[in-house]
C-alpha cells in the first residue's frame, strides 16, 4: 500500500502582528493512501484548510511549521524547512474554494492551460489536444478554450479549475470545499465527477469539506478534525455508521438524514479559539463522556483499522 | 484640576509613539524636520549677516564676492558678495512658511468643500467634482506666471498659485473618504432623524474624514516644497533678492561652473527638507494602512 | 460594443467640457487681476504707439462687450487657435509655442524611452525582493530620487559632465558648427533631422547634449515607476489567481510576468500617462538649467518682457494636454482590460 501523503507530528501555525504563533494544526499524523478519495471533515476553523494547503504547497509566508510532511516519499516539510520545488504542479495540485478568482482575468482559458501544460515539455499542438480531452471528460466543449473566465458561468469556471489541476498531471489533488458555492442538487453530481476523475486518471484526492454527509457519500476514508487535531481517521462508512470518537458521533447526530428517524441534537458550546495549545483533549468542555484523565493526556488508539484520539472510544455503541 | 482633552489627541499621540518605535524612516524624518524647524525658528537670532541675508548688497562687495566656503562665511558668498549662510538660514523659515501656508489653506478649503459635496450630494457634488477636475489640470507653475505679471512678484503669488492647484487635490481626497463616511449609520441616522446638516457634518463627518486627509497633507509637505522651489527657481514667484532656497539657486545658475556652492547648497537643503517630510508622511501612511502592516515575504 | 462607445463619447464630451472650464478660469484670471487687462494683454507697452497697442488689445479681448459674450468669444478664439501675436517672439502665439514645444518634447520622449523600461524593471525587481536588503535599498533610492529637486540634479550633472568629463552639455546643438554645415531643422526634432540630412557629426553632437538632461528628466518616471510598480506588484502577487498559478506549478518567471505583471498594466499605464504630463513641466525646468531652447526658456523670456498672452496661452495648452492625457489613459485602460466589454 503506497502512501500518497503522510504526516508525522505535523503542526502548522500563523504569525500574528506581534510575531506570536497561533497554532492551527496540532501534531497531526495523517495517512492518505494512493488512489483513494480522502476527506478532511470538520467545523470552520478546525484547521482542515491549512492542512490541505500544506499538502498543495500554498502555505502563506507568515506560517510556521513543525514535524514532517511526506508526499510520495518526498519530504516537503521537515520542521521549519519547507521544500516544494518540483512538487507543486508535479506531484500536487490544488482546486480552490473560489474558482472564479483563481483564474487570471487577463488570459483566455487556453492560455492558462498552455502555461500549465508547457511545464511538461509538450508542444502546442499536443497540449491543445490534451486540454480538449480533459475538458471533454468534464463535459466542457472545446469552445471554452477561447473564452475569458468572466464569460463563463460559475459551474463552468469550477470545472475549468478542476481541468487545470488535472492538466498538471499531478498525482495528488487537494480540493478545498468544492461544493460550498454549489447548489444542493448539484453537490452530488460534483462528487460523482470527482469519483470519475479518480477512476479515469488514477489520482489521489484529498477533499476538504464541512459537510460530513457528503463526505460519507463521496469518500473512501475520512479524517475528522477538531481544533487542529485529527480525532478520528478511518473508512468512511464505518466512521459514519459506528463513530468511535464522541465528537464524530455528535457530528453525525446533528445532521438530518432523510429516511432515518432520529432525535436531532446540537452540540453545546463553541470550538476553542485557534492558537490555543494544551496537553489534553480539546473537546473536553463539550464532551458528554469526559473524564479527569482526558484533561491531562490523550492517546491515539487503533481500533479496527481506525485511529481514534480518545480514551473512551465508543466501542460497542451504535447510533440510534 | 484635570483638563479633558479631545479624544483624537490621545489616539494621535498613541499612533506617533507606535510609529516612532516601529519605523526607522519616521525617526530619521522627524529628526530632520525638527532640525530644520529649529533652524527656522532660531534664524532671525543667529543669522550672522542679516541685511545680506535679506538681499542687501554689502558695501565692499568686490572683495568679498564669489568666495568659496570659509570661516568667515560658512557657505561662502554669492556673486554679489552676500553671505550665503545667512541667505540659506533665512531661507529655512521662508520654506516652512510657504509649506505651512500652502498646505494649511488648501487643506481647509479642500476638506470643507469635499465634505460638503459628499454630504449634500446632487448638484453640489457634481459641480465640485467638475471644478476639481478643472483646477487639477492647471499646473501651479503655469498659473504663477500670469499671476506674477498681474500682481508683481512676491509671497502672495507663490502661495496663491499653489493653493489654486492644491485645494482641488485635498478636495478630491476628502470627498472620496467623505463619500464612504456618509454612508455610515452614524451619519445616516441623525440625518434621517432631522439633525441639522452642519452639526452632523462637523461632529461626525469631519471628524472621521480628517485623519486620513491630514496624513495625506503631511506626506505632501515635501512635494509642496519641491514644487514651490521650482517655481521660485524659474523666477515665477518670489523676487530675485528674496531669501528663498529656490531663488538663491537661480542666482547661482549662471555661475554654476565657477561658484557651484551658490546653487548646490540651497538645493541640498531643499532635498533634505523634502526628504524629511516625505519620510514622516510615508511612515505614517504605512503604519495606518492595515494591509501593509503585515510583514511580507515572497514565498516562491 | 455599444456600451463602450457610449462610455467613450461620454468621456470625451466630459473632457471637452473641462477644457472649456479651464479656458473660462483663465479668462477670469485675465480680467479680474488689478490694473487694466487690456494694457496687460498688450504687454504693458511704453512709449509711442502704446496707446494704439492697448486699444488693439481691448478689441482683441472684446472688453467693450458684456461679460458673458466676452467669455464666449474668448472660448471661441481659443478653440479656433486665434490667440494673437506674442510680444516677446513677435510671432503668432501658437507658432511660438509649437516650435519651442518640439524641443521640449524631444527631451521628454527620449527621457521616457530610457526611463520607463528602467523604472518598470527595477520596480518588478524591487517588489520581488520586498523585505530583503536589495529590494529595500532600491526602494529607498527611488524614494530619495523622488524628493530631489530636478534643477539641483540638473546642475550637479551639468557640472559633472563639464568639469569631470570635459563634455559640454549646454544647449541643443553646436550652433556654429550647425550653421557652417548648413543644418536645417525639418521636423523640429534635431535627433531625427540630423539623421535625415545624413549629418553624423551633428547627430552625435545633439545626442551628447541630449543625454545629460534626459537623464535628469528620466529620474521622475524611474522613481515613480519603481514605487508604483512595487506597490502594484505586491498587490498583484497576493491575488488568488497568482497563488493558484503557483499551486499549479507554473514556472516562477511566467507567474511574475504573465499573471502578476499583466494584472498591473492598466493601472501602470494610467500612472505613466499622467506622469508624462507632469514631466513636461519638469522638462521645462531642466531645459532652463541646460540652456536649451524650449518651453522653459520661452516662458522665462515671456516673464521678462511681460508677454501675458503667451503665458496665458501656454497655461491653457498645457492644461489641455493634461486632460487629453487623462482621457487617453482612461480609454486605453478600459481597452486593455478584457473584463470591460469593448
Amino acid at each position: 500500500m503506497v502512501l500518497a501523503v503522510e504526516s508525522k507530528g505535523l503542526s502548522i501555525g500563523y504569525l500574528d502582528e506581534e510575531d506570536r504563533v497561533l497554532w492551527v494544526v496540532k501534531n497531526v499524523d495523517m495517512q492518505v493512501r494512493e488512489g483513494e478519495i480522502y476527506c478532511l471533515v470538520g467545523e470552520s476553523g478546525c484547521g482542515k484548510t491549512t492542512l490541505g494547503s500544506s499538502i498543495a504547497g500554498v502555505l502563506p509566508p507568515y506560517s510556521v511549521t513543525r514535524g514532517e510532511l511526506v508526499i510520495y516519499g518526498r519530504r516537503v516539510i521537515k520542521d521549519v524547512l519547507r521544500s516544494y520545488e518540483g512538487v507543486r504542479g508535479k506531484l500536487t495540485s490544488y482546486i480552490p474554494q473560489n474558482p472564479g478568482s483563481s483564474l487570471s482575468p487577463y488570459m483566455r482559458i487556453w492560455d492558462q492551460f498552455w502555461r500549465v501544460l508547457r511545464e511538461q515539455g509538450l508542444n502546442e499542438k499536443t497540449a491543445k489536444e490534451r486540454a480538449t480531452a480533459i475538458l471533454k471528460t468534464l463535459s466542457l466543449g472545446q469552445g471554452v478554450l477561447e473564452h475569458y473566465p468572466h464569460e463563463l458561468s460559475g459551474g463552468m469556471q469550477q470545472r475549468v479549475a478542476i481541468g487545470l489541476s488535472l492538466a498538471t498531471g499531478a498525482k495528488v489533488l487537494v480540493a478545498d470545499e468544492p461544493t460550498s458555492s454549489v447548489d444542493a442538487n448539484l453537490k452530488l453530481q460534483l462528487m460523482r465527477l470527482f469519483k470519475d476523475v479518480r477512476d479515469n486518471y488514477g489520482v489521489t484526492i484529498v477533499l476538504i469539506t464541512h459537510d460530513i454527509l457528503l463526505a460519507g457519500k463521496a469518500c473512501d476514508r475520512i479524517a475528522v478534525m477538531y481544533a487542529g487535531e485529527i480525532v478520528e481517521e478511518g473508512d468512511s462508512t464505518s466512521v459514519l455508521t459506528r463513530p468511535l470518537h464522541p465528537y464524530t458521533k455528535l457530528l453525525v447526530d446533528v445532521v438530518p438524514m432523510l429516511g432515518f428517524k432520529k432525535t436531532l441534537a446540537s452540540i453545546p458550546g463553541e470550538p476553542p479559539k485557534p492558537g490555543l495549545l494544551r496537553e489534553g483533549c480539546y473537546f473536553y468542555e463539550r464532551c458528554p463522556f469526559r473524564d479527569e484523565v482526558c484533561l491531562n493526556h490523550v492517546e491515539t488508539q487503533v481500533i479496527d483499522g481506525r485511529r481514534v484520539k480518545c480514551w473512551k472510544p465508543l466501542v460497542d455503541k451504535t447510533t440510534s | 484640576m484635570t483638563i479633558r482633552l479631545p479624544t483624537w489627541i490621545g489616539s494621535a499621540v498613541f499612533t506617533v509613539k507606535r510609529v516612532w518605535k516601529r519605523r526607522v524612516r519616521f525617526r530619521v524624518g522627524l529628526i530632520i524636520v525638527s532640525a530644520i524647524t529649529l533652524l527656522a525658528i532660531l534664524s532671525p537670532f543667529i543669522v550672522p549677516y542679516p541685511s545680506e541675508g535679506w538681499g542687501l548688497i554689502p558695501l565692499n562687495n568686490t572683495n568679498v564676492s564669489g568666495q568659496p566656503p570659509s570661516l568667515n562665511h560658512l557657505f561662502g558668498t554669492d556673486d554679489k558678495g552676500r553671505d550665503l549662510f545667512s541667505r540659506v538660514l533665512l531661507g529655512s523659515s521662508t520654506a516652512l512658511l510657504q509649506i505651512v501656508l500652502v498646505v494649511g489653506v488648501s487643506l481647509v478649503i479642500g476638506l470643507t468643500l469635499g465634505v460638503l459635496a459628499a454630504y449634500y450630494k446632487g448638484l453640489v457634488e457634481y459641480s465640485l467634482n467638475y471644478l476639481i477636475e478643472v483646477f487639477l489640470a492647471l499646473p501651479a507653475i503655469l498659473i504663477a506666471i500670469p499671476l506674477k505679471m498681474a500682481f508683481g512678484p512676491g509671497l502672495h503669488v507663490i502661495i496663491a498659485s499653489m493653493v489654486l492647484t492644491w485645494w482641488a487635490w485635498y478636495g478630491r481626497v476628502a470627498s472620496v473618504y467623505a463619500r464612504s463616511v456618509c454612508e455610515m449609520d452614524y451619519v445616516v441616522i441623525p440625518k434621517l432623524s432631522g439633525l441639522p446638516g452642519y452639526k452632523i457634518v462637523v461632529r461626525h463627518v469631519l471628524r472621521n474624514v480628517s485623519p486620513p486627509v491630514i496624513v495625506q497633507a503631511v506626506t505632501d509637505f515635501g512635494s509642496v516644497l519641491l514644487e514651490a522651489s521650482a517655481i521660485n527657481f524659474l523666477g515665477f514667484g518670489l523676487p530675485p533678492d528674496y531669501p528663498d532656497w529656490g531663488v538663491i539657486a537661480q542666482n547661482g545658475l549662471y555661475y554654476i561652473t565657477k561658484m557651484p556652492w551658490i546653487s548646490l547648497i540651497p538645493g541640498f537643503f531643499i532635498m533634505v527638507t523634502a526628504l524629511g517630510f516625505s519620510m514622516i508622511g510615508d511612515a505614517l501612511r504605512d503604519e495606518l494602512d492595515p494591509k501593509l502592516r503585515r510583514r511580507w515575504r515572497l514565498w516562491f | 460594443m455599444v456600451a463602450s462607445l457610449n462610455y467613450l463619447f461620454k468621456r470625451v464630451f466630459y473632457s471637452v467640457f473641462i477644457v472649456i472650464g479651464i479656458i473660462v478660469v483663465t479668462y477670469l484670471l485675465i480680467i479680474l487681476s488689478p490694473g487694466d487687462p487690456a494694457a496687460r494683454w498688450a504687454g504693458n507697452p511704453r512709449g509711442p504707439g502704446a496707446g494704439k497697442a492697448i486699444e488693439f488689445a481691448r478689441v482683441e479681448l472684446n472688453l467693450d462687450k458684456p461679460l458673458y459674450l466676452q467669455v464666449v468669444l474668448f472660448i471661441y478664439n481659443v478653440l479656433t487657435g486665434n490667440l494673437g501675436v506674442s510680444i516677446s517672439t513677435k510671432t503668432p502665439v501658437l507658432t511660438a509655442i509649437w516650435t519651442h514645444m518640439s524641443s521640449t518634447l524631444e527631451l521628454l520622449i527620449f527621457a521616457y524611452m530610457i526611463g520607463i523600461p528602467i523604472g518598470v524593471f527595477l520596480g518588478v525587481f524591487s517588489s520581488l525582493r520586498r523585505g530583503s536588503f536589495k529590494g529595500d535599498v532600491l526602494e529607498s533610492i527611488g524614494f530619495v530620487v523622488a524628493n530631489t529637486p530636478s534643477f539641483w540634479t540638473g546642475m550637479a550633472l551639468f557640472l559633472v559632465f563639464s568639469e569631470v568629463l570635459g563634455v559640454s552639455s549646454y544647449g541643443r546643438i553646436d550652433t556654429r558648427l550647425a550653421t557652417i554645415m548648413g543644418f536645417k531643422p525639418i521636423t523640429g526634432f534635431y535627433l531625427i533631422d540630423t539623421l535625415i540630412q545624413g549629418n553624423i557629426i551633428l547627430f552625435f553632437d545633439v545626442l551628447k547634449r541630449l543625454i545629460p538632461p534626459a537623464i535628469v528628466v528620466s529620474l521622475y518616471p524611474i522613481g515613480t515607476g519603481i514605487r508604483v510598480v512595487r506597490v502594484l506588484m505586491s498587490e498583484a502577487l497576493s491575488e488568488d489567481y497568482v497563488k493558484q498559478a503557483i499551486a499549479l506549478g507554473v514556472s516562477r518567471r511566467t507567474v511574475i510576468w504573465d499573471y502578476a505583471f499583466k494584472g498591473i498594466i492598466p493601472g501602470l499605464t494610467q500612472v505613466m500617462g499622467l506622469s508624462f504630463v507632469y514631466s513636461l513641466v519638469d522638462a521645462m525646468i531642466v531645459e532652463y538649467v541646460f540652456g536649451r531652447e524650449g518651453l522653459g526658456s520661452l516662458l522665462v523670456g515671456a516673464v521678462v518682457s511681460n508677454d501675458f498672452k503667451l503665458a496665458v496661452a501656454t497655461l491653457i495648452i498645457i492644461s489641455t494636454f493634461y486632460i487629453i492625457a487623462n482621457t487617453i489613459t482612461d480609454i486605453v485602460q478600459a481597452w486593455i482590460d478584457p473584463r470591460v466589454k469593448l
